[in-house]
């Protein structure tokens, strides 16, 4: 494994990141994505899981996003008749969503992209230093 | 034609080693957040003992005609890229990579890089000036 190569790992770490910061997004932007009739469901909260692979185009192994899943928790009950999605009782159900949690999500996943984006630098410092050796 | 030279043979080994070990640790960051996924490092190679076998090496060695000869060139030793054993700590879907200690890795990783070329660079240059003169 090269310099290179290291720089490609980091990348398709960043790469996954970012997959799962736009779930994240789609879960937030869903949190009140109730359902219009009474039987249907509402917004099921989606997250993401990631698996090492072997790439065989560049002989490394790259972490990638092996699935998207359903989170299978209770949804939220709330009164409100007027709703078209109202069950006999009165109550919608709401995704089963927390933003406390999608938010906490939020700033890991963006603390990983940080990490993956030192190591490119680290990476590029050390490239770069070898470069130098040129100007001799 | 400078891999002929004991010592630059033993920087380029070094730096090898210090790329691959990049990689590794590239390798531990992206998978992050990764389940069952457990952090790896290099081997350490005993540097010092190449350096040794380098400088005392006469300064006209016999070819080596065969993998099986001993002592003729120096031998860098092969690093194993392996998992670490002793984690200290594991998330619930049992990932043991820490971050800031795969941090702390890679700045040492880089320092050792830039310390590896500047004594490249020092070499060149004494060979330089020996030539020019």
């Amino acid at each position: 494994m090269n310099i290179l190569d290291a720089m490609q790992v980091s990348s398709a770490g960043m790469k996954v990141q970012g997959d799962r910061l736009r779930v994240i997004s789609q879960n937030i932007a869903n949190a009140d994505t109730a359902a219009n009739t009474p039987n249907a469901e509402p917004y099921k909260r989606k997250s993401v899981i990631f698996k090492n692979e072997m790439d065989r185009a560049s002989g490394v192994e790259k972490v990638k996003v092996e699935r998207i899943v359903e989170d299978d928790s209770d949804f939220k009950l709330k009164f409100q008749p007027s709703h078209p999605g109202a069950d006999q009782n009165g109550y919608i159900r709401l995704p089963n969503v927390n933003t406390l949690v999608e938010t906490m999500d939020m700033r890991e996943a963006q603390r990983s992209y940080e990490a993956n984006l030192g190591m490119v630098q680290i990476s590029k410092a050390m490239l770069g230093k070898t470069i130098d050796l040129l100007g001799q | 034609m400078l891999d002929n030279i004991g010592l630059m043979k033993g920087i380029n080994g070094k730096m090898n080693w210090l790329n691959q070990r990049q990689g590794i640790l590239s390798q531990n960051i992206a998978n992050a957040d990764t389940p069952q996924y457990r952090a790896r490092d290099l081997e350490k190679v005993d540097f010092e003992k190449v350096m040794r076998s380098v400088s005392n090496r006469p300064s006209i060695a016999p070819a080596s005609t065969n993998s099986a000869h001993i002592g003729a060139n120096p031998q860098l030793g092969e690093a194993d890229n392996r998992k670490s054993k002793d984690v200290y700590e594991a998330s619930p879907t049992n990932n043991a990579v820490v971050i800031e200690e795969q941090l702390l890795k890679a700045q040492a990783t880089q320092s050792d890089y830039a310390l590896m070329t500047n004594l490249y660079k020092k070499n060149v240059g004494m060979l330089k000036m020996v030539v020019s003169k």
